[in-house]
C-alpha cells in the first residue's frame, strides 16, 4: 500500500517522503534491524554459507508462520493464545499419521490436517463470537485443550514423516540441508497470498474494518462475526503449517512442547512487526522479519556461548524493551496530534 | 481486543438489585446464587461417581485444590478490575516456592520472608512496566513469566542449587490441619486473605480507585487518581498473593521444581471469569471469585475420580471452564 503524489515540486516530494516514512518507517526499520543481526551473526561463526542460511531460515519458519497466524487474528480485533497449542497438535498429528506412508498419502494427510486445524480454530472463533466470553479466556482454554489433544494423539515423543515432506520445509530430506530455496518458497507463497487477500480483497479488508471499529464495520454491512471466525480459521491454517515445519526439522513429534511459550513469541513478533494489539492496524509482511529477529536470538546467543535454556531471559527482556519503545512512540504520537 | 464491554453490573453495597418477577430474572439479579447451585450440583455428581467423596477427607481434598486457585485468583481479580491480567502469577508462585525451599535451612521465617520478597519484586516490576511504561499487561506479564523461568532455570544449578525441600513450618501450613484433622491450616490462610481482599475492595479508597481505573481510565485521571501508582501497588499485591499461593502449594507437596504451579494459571483466570468479574475492568467482586475457585476445586476432584489420563483431564478441564464462563456470561447478559 504505497502512496504516490505528483513529484513536480520539491515541496510535494518531501511531503510524500514524509508520508512514506510515517507509513512504512517501522517496517523498513525492522528489515534493517534484521540485516544488521544477520551481518553480525556472520561475523560470529567461522563460515556462513548456504548450509547455515538454510538451517537458520528453516528454524525460523515455524516462528514466521505462528507470527502470521497471530497477526491475522489480532488485526481482526481478537487474540489467540491457543496457536502455540495448535502448532503442537498439528506437528504430533503429522508425526503420528505420516509415519511410513507413501508420498501421495502424505500430501492428502497434510491437506486434511490443515483443514481440521482451520475448522478447529474456526470453531474457537465461533465460540468467541457467540458466547461473548472474552477471547483471552476462550483461547487460553483452547490452548489447554489443544495440548491435551496432542497428548492423546501421540502420548510420547515419536512418529515420523517422509523425506520429500521434510524437503519442502527444510530443503533436504534429512531435515538439514544447504538448499534454502524450498524454504523460501514455502514461506513466501502462503504469506504473499494472505497479504494480498488482506490488503486487496473485500473479504480480507473486512478484517481490518472489524478490528478497527467493530460497530462501524457492522453498520457498514460487514458481517462482523463471520469475519472473526474466518480470522481464527486462517490462523489455524498457519498454525498447522508451523507445526509441519517443526516436525520436518526434528523428524519426530513431541507432545510435551510448551505451546504457551510459542504463543508468547508470536505475540511479541506481531508487536515488533507493527501490528497494534487493539486491532485494525498492521501488515503481515512486516511480521516476517520481526519473527526472524526474535528467532535469531537463539543462534546468536549460542554463538556467543550462552546456555540456550537461559535464552528466555534476554528474549523476555528484549520483548519488554520493544513494547516500552512502542508505547513511548505511541504516546509521543498522541501528544503531537 | 476492541470488543464492546459486556456490562455485568454487580450489586454494590446499598443498591437493591432491580427484581424481575420471573425465576430467570431473579437468578440473573443474584448471579452468585447460580454459582452456588452449580457448586452443589458438582458436589452431588462427584459423590455419585465416588461414594466416598461425601466425607471430610473427600471434601477437604477439593478444598485443598481450591485454596491456591482462590489465592491466585485474588491477585487476578484485583488486576482484572483495572482491566489488566497477570499471566506471570503462576511462575511467580513457583519461583517464590523455589526460593523458600532453598532457604529453608535458614529458618522458617527467613524462608517465608524471602519467598514473599520474590513476589513483591516481580509484581512491582510488572506494575512499573504496565503503569509507567504503558506496556500491555498481557505482554508484560507473559514476558515476566518467561524471564523468571529463564532466570531460575539458570539459577537452579548455581545460586539456588541444593535443597528443594520445604521447611517443616511451611509444610505444616500447606497440608496440616487443626480441629481434629478436619480444617486445613491452608484454609485459614485463605480465609484471612479473603477477608483482607474483600475489605480492600469494598471499604478502602484504594479499592474504589481500582474500580474507577477499570471503568473509565480517562475520568479517573481527570479526577486526580495517579494511575501508575495504583497499578504498581496492584501488581505488587498480585505478586505477593502469588507468593503466598506458591508457598502453600510447595508446602503441600513438600518439594519444589520449576513446574510447580504452572498448571494453575488457567484455573486462576477461569475462577475470576466464572465468578463474574469482567475482564475489561470496572466490574466484579472477590466473593464470586471464591465461588469460582470452589467450583474448580470440586471439578478437579471429579476429574481425578473419573480416572481418565492426564490428557483427557486437560481437554475436559478446558472445555468445562469455557462452558461455565459461557453460561455465566449468558446469564449476566440477560439482565
Amino acid at each position: 500500500m504505497t502512496t504516490t503524489s505528483a513529484p513536480s515540486e520539491t515541496g510535494l516530494t518531501s511531503h510524500a517522503a514524509k508520508r512514506w516514512v510515517q507509513r512504512h518507517g517501522w517496517t523498513f526499520g525492522i528489515w534493517i534491524l534484521l540485516f544488521v543481526l544477520v551481518a553480525w551473526y556472520t561475523t560470529l561463526i567461522p563460515k556462513f554459507g548456504g548450509f547455515q542460511a538454510s538451517t537458520v531460515l528453516a528454524g525460523g519458519t515455524a516462528w514466521i508462520f505462528l507470527g502470521v497466524a497471530q497477526a491475522v487474528v489480532v488485526i481482526a480485533g481478537g487474540i489467540d493464545l491457543g496457536v502455540g497449542g495448535l502448532l503442537v497438535l498439528s506437528s504430533v498429528a503429522a508425526a503420528q499419521l505420516m509415519d511410513g506412508q507413501s508420498s501421495g498419502a502424505i500430501v492428502l494427510i497434510a491437506i486434511l490436517i490443515i483443514l481440521c486445524a482451520a475448522m478447529l480454530n474456526g470453531f474457537v472463533g465461533w465460540v468467541v463470537s457467540v458466547s461473548k466470553v472474552p477471547d483471552i479466556v476462550v483461547t487460553l482454554g483452547s490452548l489447554y485443550i489443544y495440548q491435551g489433544l496432542a497428548l492423546m494423539v501421540l502420548p510420547k515423543v515419536g512418529g515420523g514423516t517422509s523425506g520429500p515432506f521434510r524437503w519442502i520445509f527444510t530443503g533436504s530430506e534429512s531435515g538439514i540441508g544447504s538448499n534454502p530455496w524450498p524454504v523460501i518458497a514455502v514461506i513466501a507463497i502462503p504469506i504473499i497470498i494472505v497479504a494480498w487477500w488482506l490488503g486487496r480483497t473485500r473479504r480480507g479488508l473486512s478484517l481490518y474494518a472489524v478490528g478497527s471499529d467493530r460497530t462501524a464495520a457492522f453498520l457498514s454491512g460487514v458481517h462482523a462475526s463471520r469475519t472473526k471466525i474466518v480470522s481464527y480459521a486462517v490462523a489455524g491454517v498457519f498454525a498447522a503449517l508451523a507445526g509441519f515445519s517443526s516436525v520436518s526439522i526434528s523428524g519426530v513429534g513431541n507432545p510435551t512442547t510448551e505451546g504457551g511459550n510459542l504463543t508468547l513469541n508470536s505475540v511479541a513478533a506481531i508487536v515488533l512487526g507493527g501490528v497494534a494489539l487493539t486491532g485494525g492496524i498492521g501488515s503481515v509482511i512486516a511480521v516476517v522479519p520481526a519473527s526472524m529477529i526474535l528467532f535469531f536470538f537463539n543462534p546468536i546467543l549460542s554463538a556467543l556461548g550462552v546456555n540456550p535454556s537461559q535464552a528466555q531471559v534476554p528474549q523476555g527482556v528484549l520483548i519488554v524493551l520493544v513494547m516500552m519503545a512502542a508505547g513511548l512512540i505511541e504516546w509521543r504520537r498522541r501528544r503531537r496530534s | 481486543m476492541s470488543e464492546a464491554p459486556a456490562t455485568i453490573s454487580q450489586d454494590t453495597p446499598g443498591d437493591p438489585p432491580p427484581a424481575k418477577p420471573s425465576v430467570m430474572g431473579r437468578l440473573a439479579a443474584r448471579p452468585q446464587l447460580v454459582l452456588v447451585a452449580v457448586l452443589i450440583v458438582l458436589i452431588v455428581v462427584t459423590g455419585l461417581v465416588e461414594p466416598n467423596y461425601f466425607s471430610a477427607t473427600g471434601l477437604r481434598n477439593s478444598l485443598l485444590w481450591a485454596i491456591p486457585i482462590g489465592i491466585l485468583a485474588a491477585g487476578q481479580t484485583i488486576l482484572m478490575l483495572t482491566g489488566g491480567i497477570d499471566l506471570s502469577i503462576a511462575m511467580i508462585a513457583t519461583a517464590s516456592a523455589y526460593v523458600a525451599a532453598n532457604q529453608s535451612p535458614n529458618g522458617a521465617l527467613f524462608a517465608i520472608g524471602v519467598g514473599l520478597l520474590v513476589g513483591l519484586i516481580s509484581g512491582t516490576l510488572n506494575g512499573v512496566g504496565v503503569g509507567v511504561f504503558k506496556v500491555n499487561p498481557l505482554i508484560m506479564t507473559l514476558a515476566m513469566a518467561g524471564i523468571l523461568l529463564g532466570l531460575f532455570t539458570g539459577w537452579a544449578t548455581t545460586i539456588f542449587a541444593g535443597g528443594t525441600r520445604m521447611h517443616e513450618v511451611i509444610t505444616t501450613i500447606g497440608r496440616g490441619t487443626f480441629f481434629g484433622g478436619n480444617v486445613p491450616w491452608a484454609a485459614l490462610v485463605w480465609a484471612v486473605v479473603s477477608v483482607a481482599v474483600i475489605v480492600l475492595l469494598r471499604r478502602t479508597g484504594f479499592g474504589r480507585n481500582l474500580y474507577a481505573l477499570g471503568d473509565n481510565a480517562i475520568a479517573s485521571r481527570l479526577s486526580g487518581i495517579r494511575a501508575w501508582q495504583v497499578l504498581i501497588v496492584a501488581y505488587a499485591m498480585s505478586g505477593i498473593l502469588g507468593s503466598i499461593a506458591g508457598l502453600l502449594v510447595g508446602g503441600r507437596i513438600g518439594a519444589v521444581d520449576l513446574q510447580l504451579v504452572g498448571f494453575l494459571l488457567l484455573p486462576s483466570v477461569a475462577a475470576v471469569v466464572i465468578g463474574g468479574t469482567s475482564i475489561f475492568g470496572g466490574v466484579g467482586t472477590y466473593t464470586g471469585t471464591i465461588l469460582g475457585a470452589l467450583i474448580l476445586g470440586v471439578l478437579q476432584s471429579l476429574l481425578t475420580f473419573l480416572g481418565t489420563g492426564q490428557a483427557v483431564q486437560q481437554v475436559l478441564y478446558g472445555t468445562i471452564v469455557v462452558g461455565l464462563s459461557w453460561m455465566y456470561t449468558r446469564l449476566a447478559a440477560s439482565r
